[in-house]
C-alpha cells in the first residue's frame, strides 16, 4: 500500500505527498480554494485574469525572464482555472523541483501584475469569447451552465465582456491580495520526493500565517426545463442534465459504476443504443460535474438536424430503461474497466498527483487506492437500482443548439 | 537520466515486425497494431476508405460480432482506441500488464475484419455524422483547406475523413479490396510497450498472427509529397474567427535534419516562444505558434494564427517579421539549450508510462524505421546548435516559397 502523508502546515496550506520511489519526474499542484464563484458581479472573469496574468512579472524578474528560469531548469508547469478553484501544476526531474517549486512561489507571493499584460489578457480573453460562437461543443457547454447552475455557479471562466473591458490592473491585484493566500491553498505532490524536506520548503517559501479558509460549500437551485439556441451549424447539439450524488454522498460509487455502465466503453449503452445499433452519432457521453457538495449527471450528443430528435428519444430511453434491466454483467464490466483504469493510470506520476489533488479538494483526506477500489468492487446491481430510485432522471434541463428545436413531448 | 533496457526487434516470417520495448519500473501495458496506410495511400475516388475501414475494424471479425469485440475490450478494463492520419492507422489498447495476452489476441483478431455486411451502411452512417461534425470545427476545415492547396492533385490533399461524395456510394468490395491489399502481414507493425516478457510477446505474436498472408505491397509505393507555394483563401461565412497559415516544406520524417527542425518550431513558435512573446503578449492575436507536421518523406513547417478577421494582415505581418528574423539573426545557445531541457523533462515523463512510450516507438518504428531509446533521442536534440539551425534555415527557407492559406468569414489575402 502506498504510504501517504496528509497535514495543514503552520502557515495553513493543507498538503499531501505520495512516495513513489521509483519515478524520473516529480509533480506538485499548487491548488488555491478560489474560482470564479468568488468573483465581484462586476468583475466577472477576472480569476481568470488572475490566472493568465500572474506569471508576466514578479518584483524579481519579469515575465520572460520567469518563464526563461523555469526553462532554465527544464520545470514543465501549467495552469488552470475553475469554478472553485485554480491550480498551478509543475513537473521537474527531482534534482531540479526544489528550484522549479520556489519559482512558482514567487510569482504566487510577489506578482506585479503589470498593466500592459492585464491589458492583453483582458483582449486576449474578449478574442476567447467570441471565439466561444465558432466551437459547438464549448458553446453548449457555456450556455447549458448558466442554466443548470444559474448565476454564480453557471459562470463562464472568461466572465462576460462588458464586465472585463472595466477591470483594471488594481483590481487584478486586488483580487489576488484577497484570495491567493495559504489558508486557501492546497498544495499536493507525487514522485520519488523527502516528504520532510518538501514540507520545509512549503513552511519557508510560504512563511505568512493563515487561517483556513476557501472550504465553503455553495448552494443553488436547480431548476428543469428546456431552452434551444438556433444556431447555423452541419449539426445539433444536445445537452440533458439532472442532479445527481455529489462525491460525499454514500451512493457515489453506486453512481460512478452507473455513468461506466452508460458510457465507460464502447460496450456501454449509449455508444451502443445511439451510435452502434442505428447510426445517429459519431459520439456519445455521459458524465458527471461535482462542484463540492454537488453532483449533477450530464448527457451529450451531436447529430445532423432530421436526425436529432431520435437521437433525443434514444438518450432519454437508455436513461430510464437502465432501471429496468441493468444486468449484473454490465455491471462487472463497469467496475472491471474503472479499477483497471486506475491502475493503468498509476503508472502516470501527475495521474497520481492529480488524484491527491482531488482527494484534497472533496473529501478533505486521501483516500488510499485500496479503499476505493474495494469501495467500486463492491457496488451490486441493487446498488445502482437503488442510486437511480434516489436521483431519478426527472426533471431536467435539456439545450439544443442548432438550426431547429426539438419538441421534447412528441419526441 | 536511467535509460530502458534495449528493445527488442525481430519478424515473423510473414512479414509481420515487432518492436517490444520491456519497461520494468511499470505495472501496465500499452500494445497496437500500427497498419502504414491511411488517406494518402487512396485513390481519390475511394477517398476516406483508411479511415471507414478503421472503425469496421471494430464492426466484427470472423471469430467475433461488434459486440464481442466491444464487451472483450471492456471486460479487460482496456484503454483503447484507434486513429487514421494522412499515412498511418493505428489501434492500441492499454491494459494491466497480466492483461496482455487477451489484449494482443483481440486486437489481432481486429487486423482480419471480416467487414460484416450488415454493419456496414449503418456504420457509414456513422462515419457521416463525424464529417458533418467537422465541418463544424474551423480548425479541421482549415486543416483540412491546407492540405487540399498545398498539395493539389497529390494524395495527400485528401481529407482523412474523405468526403459525403465518397463515402456515401462507396461500398464493401471496395473496402475489402483495400484491407486484402494494406493489411497485409508485412505492412503492419506490431508494437509493445511495458512490463512484458519479449519472448512471451513474440511467441504470442506467431500464434495470433502468424499466418496472415504476406502481400508485399507497403508504404514504398508512395510518391514523395511535392508542396506548392502560393495563396489560397476560402470563405466560410459562419465563423467568425479568421485562421491564418504560411506553410513552407520542411523534410520528413527520416531526415537527419529532424532534430533541428523540432528544436527551430520551438524556439519560434512553441513554450515560451517568439511567437508567445512577440505576438500573442503583444496583443497582436490571441493564438499564434509554429509547428511541424511531418510525413516519412517530406513535411511542412506551419507558421499559424487564429484572430479576428479585421486583424488578419496584422497576424500575417507578425508571423512573418518573426520568420525574417529568426533566418537574418538566428538564435542563441541559451535559446537552444531551453528547448533541450524542456526535452529533457518530457522524455522522462514519456519514459514512465507505456501510453506514452507506445505514441513515440510508433513514430520512430514508422517514420525513422528502428526504435529509439529516451536516451538516443535525448542525444540527438543535444547534438542541434545554433549554427545547424543556421544551415537548416539555408537549406529549407521559412520566408520564401511558402503557401498562405486564409480560412474564415472574411476573403483575405494581401495584395
Amino acid at each position: 500500500m502506498d504510504v501517504c502523508r496528509h497535514e495543514v502546515l503552520s502557515n495553513g496550506i493543507e498538503w499531501a505527498a505520495l512516495n513513489l520511489p521509483d519515478r524520473k519526474t516529480i509533480t506538485g499542484e499548487l491548488r488555491f480554494l478560489t474560482g470564479f464563484v468568488h468573483e465581484p458581479a462586476t468583475q466577472l472573469g477576472i480569476n481568470h485574469l488572475v490566472e493568465q496574468t500572474i506569471d508576466k512579472g514578479t518584483t524579481r524578474r519579469t515575465g520572460h525572464e520567469l518563464h526563461d528560469a523555469f526553462d532554465a531548469l527544464g520545470a514543465r508547469w501549467a495552469s488552470w482555472s475553475g469554478r472553485e478553484a485554480t491550480g498551478f501544476q509543475i513537473t521537474a526531474l527531482p534534482e531540479y523541483f526544489d528550484a522549479a517549486l520556489a519559482l512558482v512561489a514567487e510569482f504566487l507571493l510577489m506578482p506585479t501584475f503589470p498593466t500592459e499584460a492585464v491589458d492583453v489578457a483582458i483582449q486576449n480573453t474578449l478574442d476567447e469569447i467570441t471565439h466561444l460562437d465558432d466551437d459547438p461543443q464549448e458553446l453548449t457547454s457555456k450556455l447549458f451552465h448558466r442554466r443548470v447552475y444559474g448565476p454564480v455557479l453557471g459562470r463562464h471562466l472568461y466572465g462576460e465582456a462588458d464586465e472585463l473591458r472595466g477591470v483594471t490592473s488594481a483590481q487584478v491585484e486586488n483580487f489576488w491580495r484577497t484570495h491567493y493566500v495559504p489558508g486557501r491553498m492546497q498544495a499536493s505532490f507525487a514522485g520519488p520526493l523527502d516528504a520532510n524536506r518538501l514540507a520545509a520548503s512549503l513552511e519557508k517559501l510560504f512563511p505568512a500565517q493563515g487561517a483556513i479558509t476557501g472550504r465553503e460549500r455553495l448552494t443553488f437551485d436547480f431548476q428543469p426545463g428546456y431552452h434551444h439556441q438556433s444556431k447555423e451549424l452541419e449539426q445539433e447539439h444536445i445537452a440533458i442534465c439532472y442532479p445527481g450524488a455529489s462525491l460525499d454522498h454514500p451512493q457515489r460509487f453506486a453512481q460512478r459504476v452507473l455513468i461506466a455502465v452508460l458510457s465507460g466503453g464502447m460496450s456501454c449503452r449509449l455508444f451502443t443504443e445511439v451510435r452502434e445499433k442505428q447510426g445517429l452519432v459519431y459520439w456519445v457521453t455521459a458524465y458527471t460535474e461535482h462542484p463540492r457538495g454537488v453532483g449533477m449527471v450530464y448527457l451529450g450528443a451531436s447529430s445532423t438536424p432530421q436526425r436529432c430528435p431520435q437521437t433525443y428519444t434514444t438518450l432519454i430511453r437508455e436513461i430510464e430503461r437502465v432501471r429496468e434491466d441493468l444486468q449484473a454483467d454490465e455491471v462487472q464490466r463497469a467496475i472491471t474497466g474503472l479499477v483497471a483504469r486506475m491502475q493503468t493510470r498509476g503508472d502516470i506520476t501527475a495521474a497520481r498527483c492529480a488524484e491527491l489533488a482531488d482527494d484534497l479538494f472533496h473529501y478533505g483526506r486521501i483516500i488510499p487506492r485500496e479503499e476505493k477500489i474495494n469501495q467500486i468492487s463492491r457496488v451490486t446491481v441493487n446498488d445502482v437500482q437503488a442510486y437511480l430510485q434516489a436521483h431519478p432522471p426527472t426533471p431536467r434541463q435539456v439545450l439544443t443548439l442548432g438550426p431547429d428545436p426539438i419538441t421534447l413531448e412528441s419526441s | 537520466m536511467v535509460d530502458h533496457p534495449p528493445f527488442h526487434q525481430q519478424q515473423l516470417s510473414n512479414g509481420l515486425t515487432i518492436v517490444i520495448e520491456p519497461m520494468a519500473d511499470v505495472s501496465s501495458v500499452a500494445l497496437g497494431f500500427l497498419a502504414r496506410t491511411g488517406a494518402r495511400d487512396e485513390h481519390p475516388g475511394v477517398a476516406g476508405v483508411s479511415h471507414f475501414l478503421e472503425h469496421m475494424c471494430f464492426k466484427g471479425t470472423a471469430r467475433r460480432t461488434w459486440q464481442n469485440i466491444t464487451i472483450d475490450f471492456d471486460t479487460l478494463g482496456s484503454t483503447y482506441n484507434a486513429y487514421t492520419s494522412k499515412d498511418r492507422t493505428f489501434y492500441y489498447g492499454w491494459v494491466p500488464a497480466e492483461k496482455l495476452e487477451q489484449q494482443l489476441e483481440l486486437l489481432a483478431d481486429m487486423m482480419r475484419s471480416s467487414l460484416p455486411t450488415e454493419e456496414f451502411d449503418m456504420e457509414k452512417k456513422v462515419v457521416l455524422e463525424e464529417i458533418a461534425m467537422a465541418g463544424d470545427q474551423l480548425d479541421s476545415l482549415a486543416y483540412d483547406f491546407l492540405h487540399e492547396q498545398v498539395y493539389a492533385d497529390q494524395s495527400l490533399a485528401w481529407p482523412v475523413l474523405g468526403y459525403e461524395q465518397t463515402i456515401a456510394p462507396l461500398t464493401r468490395d471496395q473496402m475489402n479490396e483495400y484491407l486484402q491489399r494494406r493489411y497485409s502481414a508485412d505492412n503492419l507493425i506490431l508494437i509493445v510497450a511495458g512490463r512484458v516478457d519479449p519472448l512471451q510477446v513474440t511467441r504470442l505474436a506467431e500464434r495470433y498472427c502468424g499466418g496472415w498472408p504476406r502481400a508485399q505491397i507497403t508504404a514504398a509505393s508512395r510518391n514523395p509529397p511535392l508542396p506548392r507555394p502560393g495563396q489560397s483563401a476560402k470563405v466560410v461565412e459562419r465563423f467568425t474567427q479568421q485562421v491564418i497559415a504560411e506553410v513552407f516544406p520542411c523534410p520528413g520524417g527520416r531526415d537527419p535534419w529532424n532534430e533541428t527542425a523540432e528544436v527551430l518550431v520551438s524556439i519560434l513558435g512553441g513554450e515560451n516562444s517568439r511567437c508567445f512573446w512577440n505576438i500573442v503578449q503583444q496583443g497582436i492575436a490571441p493564438r499564434a505558434g509554429a509547428f511541424r507536421m511531418e510525413y516519412e518523406d517530406g513535411g511542412l513547417i506551419i507558421l499559424t494564427g487564429q484572430c479576428d478577421p479585421a486583424d488578419s494582415a496584422a497576424l500575417l505581418t507578425a508571423l512573418r517579421l518573426e520568420a525574417q528574423r529568426i533566418t537574418r539573426e538566428g538564435v542563441t545557445e541559451v535559446e537552444v539549450q531551453r528547448v533541450k531541457n524542456r526535452m529533457r523533462t518530457g522524455l522522462a515523463i514519456e519514459g514512465e508510462a507505456p501510453y506514452y512510450r507506445l505514441s513515440q516507438l510508433m513514430d520512430d518504428v514508422d517514420y525513422r524505421g528502428r526504435p529509439r531509446t529516451v536516451g538516443e533521442r535525448l542525444a540527438a536534440v543535444d547534438a542541434v546548435t545554433p549554427q545547424m539551425i543556421a544551415d537548416y534555415l539555408r537549406e529549407f527557407p521559412i520566408t520564401t516559397g511558402g503557401h498562405l492559406i486564409s480560412v474564415g468569414p472574411r476573403h483575405w489575402l494581401p495584395d
